[in-house]
């Protein structure tokens, strides 16, 4: 009956909020940390980065992809957004690598204020988050806009 | 089995045909099976593709050496590929016998998360003898199956050929060697082909045959018939009673008849092939014949003449000769030359001859005859002597000794009077006791020259032994000539005659006298009147 409620009341919020995050104008941004050299990232370094092509950034210094826990809202829509697949097929995809004995590189958080919190502490980081949440310890190098 | 027979060709065709036309449809049938084989096998290769590309991109894409080789094993595992490859801009990996060649089909890997872009390349290089392998496999029971078929239908196709067509018209072939044409046999039609084209066949055999009968009895008719004319015409020309004989314009004998063979026989000369032109050496005159023929060649008409043989014995044999031109079909000229014996008819006209112009007793040209001498004298102006006799004092002896002395003692003097002349001359029995002679070219002293002969001839005495006596006769002449005297024959006979006259009378006084010239006599008449 709790778990019920639980769905339920997720459901409401979904209504309540999802549409309007979705829709609304506060796009998703890849951050890193402020004193990170990089400045900005193309769409194929993004890629390869959190599908882990490359564990290092454009110019070689490590990079540390950081990731929401589960089927987070914000992690499906970047998701969607950056390469266009279902949550579900990306997950797919490392569970496929996983046998081949690769590991993956990157740092799961279970929300985002930690992620921002986490990559406020880390110059390696990297990570995803809504544009109303970037606050002057992050720089911004890609803008998911569609 | 006849080599060339029908049957045997029949089948030799039939046969060659289904093995060619089998070996072209199974190399046809293998090619396009090749090539079905071959598509199929890059469609499927197609098909693999799309199995691994996913993995394939991801392996590429993230440069996983496990992964690439996961996707190459699994590719290289299949029959249609021997050999696989994946290369990315860090990696390559490969099967153990993998080689770059033009055979290897090439397939672009892209980015499992863009799609426009390439991350490597996968290298599939397909089993070509699989596909051989197959398609031979399945081109073999295809070429089978052809030839199977093909041996079927050929067997088939002989069988039908020989039962329905081959055999009944070596069944018709076969009747019809055995038939001899112009007979009544006829050839039995096929039982199962009473309608049909060899059936006709049949039909149109029996009527040739039945239509050869009829020409070979009109022809054996006709035959017969000429047998019958020809025996006819041999006979015709052998017991003809003429010598019929064809010769060639050189004179070679090209056929003659008994009758010729007879005649030559007759004139004891032996039987030749060449006689002469116009077989002129049985001729006396060889000539004649030429000239007659020329003349009767130029006017188109057959040549005839009559002519004596060449004979040994003493009876002349006449023939007439008829000489016809003939042309033979092939234009060449010959000649049929009929030889009909006229000897007894010569012979008639010679006796008839005799007793129209010859006195029967004594042998002399009778008055008759002696006219025409005269006639031919005068209408060719030939001057000459008539000289009219007349016997003195016949008549008694006649009376006293009878007509068997007179006629011994004219024939007596007959004989007698021909001694004393020429060749030319004539001497006829003008009737009776009377006697005219004719002296051709005679002056007045030839002429008296000749009576003195005369008279002195006649005065030979005939000596009579019925009676045992001898008896003589004088006679009286009065000549006159032609045409001195007169030129009309009558007149001169008449003149003549008045001058014997006139002798008979006037030896009654002068028993010496005996003949007178015309003129003379009429001169002295008056005289011897007067006296």
């Amino acid at each position: 009956m709790k778990a019920l409620m639980r769905v339920f009341i997720f459901a409401i919020m979904t209504l309540l909020f999802g549409p309007v995050e979705a829709q609304n104008a506060d796009p998703l941004v890849v951050v890193v940390h402020k004193d990170n050299p990089v400045e900005q990232l193309s769409r194929s370094e993004l890629i390869d980065l959190f599908m882990g092509k490359y564990v290092a950034f454009p110019d070689d210094s490590k990079a540390i992809p950081v990731e929401l826990e589960g089927d987070h809202a914000i992690k499906v829509a970047f998701y969607g957004k950056l390469v266009g697949m279902s949550l579900s097929r990306v997950n797919a995809y490392w569970s496929r690598l996983r046998f081949t004995g690769r590991k993956r590189a990157a740092v799961f958080q279970p929300d985002e204020i930690e992620l921002v919190d986490y990559i406020i502490t880390n110059k390696q980081a990297i990570g995803y988050i809504p544009q109303s949440l970037i606050t002057k310890n992050l720089k911004v190098v890609y803008i998911l806009n569609e | 089995m006849n080599k060339s027979g029908l049957v045997i060709r029949l089948a030799i065709v039939i046969t060659f045909t289904a093995v060619i036309v089998g070996l072209i449809t199974t190399q046809i049938f293998h090619r396009f099976t090749f090539l079905q084989e071959q598509t199929l096998g890059e469609q499927n290769i197609k098909q693999l593709f799309n199995t691994v590309s996913p993995t394939a991109s991801i392996a590429s894409y993230l440069n996983d050496e496990e992964l690439a080789k996961e996707v190459v094993n699994g590719l290289i595992s299949h029959d249609l590929v021997t050999d696989a490859a994946i290369k990315s801009d860090a990696i390559l990996i490969k099967s153990d016998n993998y080689q770059e060649s033009s055979t290897v089909l090439e397939f672009t890997l892209f980015s499992p998360f863009q799609q426009e872009r390439s991350v490597g390349t996968l290298f599939i290089k397909v089993n070509e003898n699989y596909l051989k392998e197959k398609a031979n496999k399945i081109s073999n029971t295809n070429t089978f199956v052809v030839a199977l078929e093909a041996s079927i239908i050929t067997i088939i196709s002989i069988l039908v050929t020989y039962f329905v067509i081959t055999r009944p018209i070596l069944s018709i072939g076969k009747a019809l060697h055995s038939i001899s044409p112009g007979t009544e046999q006829r050839i039995e039609k096929p039982s199962s082909h009473q309608h049909s084209e060899i059936g006709q066949l049949a039909d149109d055999v029996n009527d040739l045959l039945a239509k050869a009968e009829q020409q070979m009895l009109r022809e054996k008719k006709l035959r017969n018939e000429l047998q019958i004319l020809e025996s006819r015409f041999r006979m015709l020309f052998e017991n003809a009673t003429s010598a019929i004989v064809l010769v060639e314009p050189q004179g070679d004998i090209l056929l003659y008849n008994e009758t010729f063979e007879r005649l030559v026989d007759k004139l004891a000369l032996p039987l030749k092939k060449n006689y002469g032109n116009y077989l002129q050496d049985l001729f006396i005159h060889k000539k004649e014949l030429h000239e007659q023929v020329k003349i009767a060649f130029a006017n188109n008409e057959s040549a005839t003449a009559e002519l004596e043989l060449t004979s040994t014995s003493d009876e002349k044999i006449w023939v007439q000769v008829v000489v016809t031109p003939l042309v033979t079909d092939d234009f060449q000229e010959n000649y049929q030359i009929t030889l009909h014996d006229i000897s007894k008819r010569k012979k008639q006209i010679s006796l008839l001859d005799q007793k129209a112009n010859y006195d029967a007793l004594t042998n002399l040209l009778n008055r008759h005859a002696a006219e025409n001498h005269l006639n031919k004298l005068t209408a060719t102006k030939v001057p000459f002597a008539l000289i009219m006799m007349d016997l003195n004092d016949f008549k008694p002896i006649n009376d006293v000794f009878g007509h068997d002395v007179g006629d011994e003692l004219l024939i007596h003097v007959a004989s007698q009077l021909m001694k004393s002349l020429r060749k030319a001359d004539i001497l006829s029995r003008w009737g009776g006791d009377e006697f005219v002679i004719v002296l051709p070219h005679a002056s007045k002293e030839e002429v008296e020259a000749i009576c003195d002969k005369l008279i002195t001839q006649l005065s030979k005495p005939l000596h009579l032994t019925q009676h045992n006596k001898s008896v003589f006769v004088t006679a009286s002449m009065g000549v006159s000539f032609y045409p001195d005297d007169q030129t009309d024959l009558l007149e001169l006979i008449k003149l003549a005659d008045k001058a014997m006259y006139h002798v008979k009378r006037s030896r009654v006084t002068d028993k010496a006298l005996y003949m007178t010239f015309s003129t003379d006599a009429f001169n002295t008449s008056g005289s011897n009147e007067s006296l």
